[in-house]
């Protein structure tokens, strides 16, 4: 480890955050951070590693708690929801990707978005199963063999595991020849090529691995949020995924994690404003990309360049 | 069998639109040499290695690498299959590092399982140990074995151009093409990567050059074809090619020979 201090740091904020607040509004707003996270770190393989525009992400999330809720309250132990959701959204992906990514990148963009519009109106009218615009509630609980969570301080310690594995798998995925080979398509798709990348089989890895990410984090939000609408996973959510991912730092794990957190949390802390938070929140946006055009992440490298370029 | 050249092209052709780039090319390039591929702008030399190499595919014709035809094959089918290329606008990844650039072609013959990749295994701890050394090996050839950890874009333009060689090498080809590895470099530079070149074709390796540098490509080439308006008009010795009155026209123009 490289920093292994502010990382102690921001494990130990972590793990004593609920000590600190007992408002339940809080921690649950913390749960869907986290959520929204791992989501973000499954758009950082397709998008800010292997440089494809990815708007199905919030689609696939979406797949995935619908999968577990319709399974869970069909009678299914909770227990094969992560499996079933995968299964939806590997399928989902891979049908998808297959034709668009020999295609340049514009082209997933394309489909993606229709693919999202698609399953928005699918949730929308298969009232008797989705539940139509009103969503599904009272969704059972995690539950492994009767043990499960209990509260929602149970749950964000819960979450918060489910996103420091998900980093760590995106961490062994980065240092691997695979992730080496995203950005190689990303930097270059025909010296890619040249080097004996197959930047198709790249390309549909990293798009198919990025929905398992928002498949499973969406299988965890049916069940330990309990309750799922189809705004959640609407093509607004799509961009707002996108526009954490290029706030945080493209490319960057902790990135992912900062800018899913910060534009989660930001909206509900400027709530006060009222329609005046959307000037603020789109001001902030524009700041970041125009000052540090490597996302958050990228900060503190960027104040110690301007200090060394001072010098 | 190794009296076979390593690359046999018949009838290659390209067309952009109405403009023929290449025109029938036939090509044989015997085994371990270094064979340079010279003419004016525009007489499709790039174009001649972006078919061999898959970049850009020739319309018709064959191509065979070693016995196998490879005509129309994917570019990393045919970097599989031994032949590794450098380009003539540089094309580095500027998002890895030196080494990580040098270790996505070592992979080549590799392939990744997400599986091991996940489970960090003994068997992806072992592939990954193999990648670094191929990587470091073909880093240390070129000379750049000092900046492994540095961002790529960070090196003088002269070793971006090692690096893709670096690059190449690491795929462990048996042919090499250099598409102007000496565009840009002061006279010291084009003088290593001769030596640099010399050294490779000493191991083994076959190498098709393309040049724009006419003196350079003579003092280290076995052989040189030369291409004018996509067509073959010469091949032989360096010095056999250089007093061909085609070749002379080709590069002088017609009135002056008249003059």
């Amino acid at each position: 480890m490289k920093h292994p201090i502010p990382l102690v740091l921001c494990a130990a904020v972590t793990l004593l955050l609920p000590a600190a607040t007992h408002d339940g509004y809080i921690i649950q707003l913390l749960n869907i951070s986290i959520l929204n996270a791992i989501v973000v770190l499954g758009l950082n393989f397709a998008t800010g590693w292997t440089g494809q525009i990815n708007f199905g992400q919030a689609a696939f999330y979406g797949l995935g708690a619908y999968t577990t809720a319709i399974a869970t309250k069909a009678g299914l132990p909770w227990i094969t929801t992560p499996v079933l959701s995968a299964l939806v959204v590997l399928v989902a992906s891979l049908a998808l990707g297959l034709p668009t990514l020999r295609l340049r990148t514009y082209y997933l963009a394309m489909t993606t978005i229709g693919f999202g519009e698609i399953v928005r109106l699918i949730i929308v009218h298969w009232e008797p199963v989705t539940g139509g615009t009103s969503g599904l509630r009272a969704i059972p609980g995690i539950s492994v063999f009767g043990f499960g969570p209990q509260g929602q301080i149970q749950h964000y310690y819960l979450l918060v595991a489910a996103l420091a594995l998900a980093a760590f798998i995106g961490t062994r995925i980065r240092k691997s020849s695979l992730g080496r080979a995203m950005i190689a398509t990303k930097d270059s798709e025909i010296a890619a090529e040249q080097s004996g990348v197959d930047t198709t089989r790249t390309k549909l890895l990293a798009f198919m691995i990025g929905a398992v990410y928002a498949g499973l984090a969406g299988c965890l939000y049916a069940s330990s949020i309990r309750f799922i609408s189809p705004d959640s996973f609407s093509g607004v959510q799509a961009i707002l995924l996108m526009t954490m991912l290029i706030v945080g730092g493209m490319g960057s794990i902790i990135g992912c994690i900062i800018g899913a957190v910060a534009l989660t949390i930001l909206p509900e802390a400027l709530r006060f404003l009222g329609q005046w938070y959307l000037v603020l929140y789109g001001l902030g946006v524009i700041a970041v990309i125009a000052l540090a055009p490597g996302g958050l992440a990228s900060i503190a490298s960027v104040i110690r360049l301007r200090q060394a370029g001072g010098r | 069998m190794t009296d076979t050249p390593i690359i046999v092209a018949r009838g290659v052709t390209r067309r952009f639109g109405g403009l023929v780039a290449l025109d029938g090319v036939d090509l044989d390039v015997p085994r371990g040499i270094v064979q340079a591929i010279i003419g004016p702008n525009g007489s499709g030399k790039t174009t001649l290695l972006n078919a061999l190499s898959g970049a850009s595919h020739a319309d018709a014709g064959s191509i065979c690498i070693d016995g196998k035809e490879i005509f129309r094959l994917k570019p990393h089918r045919i970097a599989r299959l031994g032949l590794a290329r450098t380009f003539q606008n540089i094309r580095i990844f500027s998002n890895l590092s030196v080494l990580e650039n040098v270790k996505v072609a070592a992979a080549c013959n590799t392939p990744a399982s997400l599986f091991n990749i996940m489970a960090g295994n003994a068997r992806q701890r072992q592939s990954e140990a193999e990648i670094e050394r191929t990587a470091r090996e073909a880093l240390q050839i070129v000379g750049l074995s000092g900046r492994t950890g540095d961002r790529a874009t960070q090196l003088p333009y002269a070793q971006q151009r090692l690096l893709e060689i670096a690059r190449a090498l690491a795929s462990k080809p048996s042919v090499l093409l250099l598409d102007e590895p000496a565009a840009g470099m002061n006279m010291t530079e084009s003088m290593t990567l001769l030596g640099t070149i010399a050294k490779l074709r000493a191991s083994g390796i076959t190498i098709l050059l393309v040049e724009h540098n006419v003196r350079l490509v003579m003092g280290i080439s076995d052989r040189v074809v030369v291409l004018d308006f996509g067509k073959k008009i010469a091949e032989g010795a360096p010095a056999e090619v250089q007093r061909n009155p085609l070749v002379i026209e080709a590069y002088l123009g017609r009135r002056h020979r008249h003059a």
